[in-house]
């Protein structure tokens, strides 16, 4: 399945932030269509967004890939995905994957304004995602440390 | 944080929550905390930018989203919270942020569609700055609002 104009900026900004900023070998899996709900990995980073498109991202990864990946940005080791270093490393991903796809987004199409909300990161058992009335796609990119699920919901996008 | 939007905030959700039927809700705490942190199972988190930059986020146990659910539904009983409850909490949090952000001289502000987030055993970090926490609480049960405005 073709990548949704939604989804797009999202995963080319965080592939190119794991491979430049982390140096990770990337690779992706195709586009999915999420059901009402998103069920978590373990470890999700979420950004919101407002203006032109309203919705938001979602980073969603494995407690344990959240570990490396924090231990891959940091150079320390952590023993749980919910220490408070973990927990700001993510935060830290989302403003960054975040930001650059916004500014890609609204240099590409100046009318959209979108803007980012603050990221919030959470960790725990079973955890799910819901947005009332909104579609979600996902994709996944394969790391080093393992798997990273892009997901973006739009307000009114297919 | 100035005190005209603890005012706004709490007659904000006092407001949606006296029309949808649960008026016995009372205020029971206000704090101040160093960062946006949870450790209830079901949050509904909202995002704001333009005027106000920050994130709005209602939490509470289980138990207490099917009962508000409940009685945002008529009274319907509610086994298992699943996408109708989970609407009409989001939709609370929308009319809670909407009102609250009504009642300040606010400029444009825009909000990000809320995200309900439920799980076991949370773990979250929401914002950096300091975040105002107020407690409600009712017959259905207790509610938090956390309020966390970046500078």
């Amino acid at each position: 399945m073709e990548l949704s104009a939604q989804l797009a900026p999202f995963v080319k900004a965080t592939i190119k932030n794991l491979k430049d900023m982390l140096g990770f070998e990337v690779n992706t899996g195709g586009m999915e269509l999420e059901p009402d709900e998103f069920t978590s990995q373990g470890y999700t980073v979420l950004v919101g967004f407002t203006g032109g498109w309203k919705g938001r991202l979602i980073l969603d990864m494995p407690g344990e890939t959240a570990i490396k990946m924090a231990s891959a940005m940091t150079g320390e080791p952590y023993s749980s995905a919910g220490d408070e270093e973990v927990l700001l490393s993510g935060a830290e991903l989302g403003n960054i994957i975040g930001g650059n796809a916004i500014t890609e987004i609204n240099n590409s199409q100046p009318g959209l304004q979108i803007r980012l909300t603050p990221p919030s990161v959470f960790t725990g058992m079973g955890m799910t995602m819901f947005n009332a009335r909104v579609n979600s796609s996902s994709l996944v990119v394969n790391t080093d440390v393992g798997p990273v699920k892009v997901n973006v919901a739009v307000e009114g996008a297919q | 944080m100035d005190i005209k939007f603890i005012n706004a905030f709490i007659s904000g959700l006092l407001n949606v929550t006296g029309m949808l039927g649960l008026s016995d809700l009372k205020r029971s705490g206000l704090s101040k905390k160093e960062r946006l942190e949870i450790d209830k199972d079901v949050n509904i988190l909202l995002g704001m930018t333009g005027g106000m930059n920050g994130n709005i986020v209602l939490s509470m146990p289980e138990q207490t989203a099917r009962n508000i659910a409940s009685t945002m539904m008529g009274g319907m009983e509610i086994a298992v919270l699943d996408m109708m409850p989970k609407s009409a909490l989001c939709e609370l949090a929308n009319m809670v942020a909407g009102n609250s952000v009504a009642g300040l001289d606010a400029d444009s502000v825009s909000m990000s569609p809320p995200t309900l987030i439920s799980g076991q055993n949370i773990v979250a970090l929401v914002s950096l700055v300091e975040t105002l926490v107020i407690d409600f609480t009712a017959a259905a049960g207790s509610v938090t609002m956390s309020i966390a405005l970046e500078g």
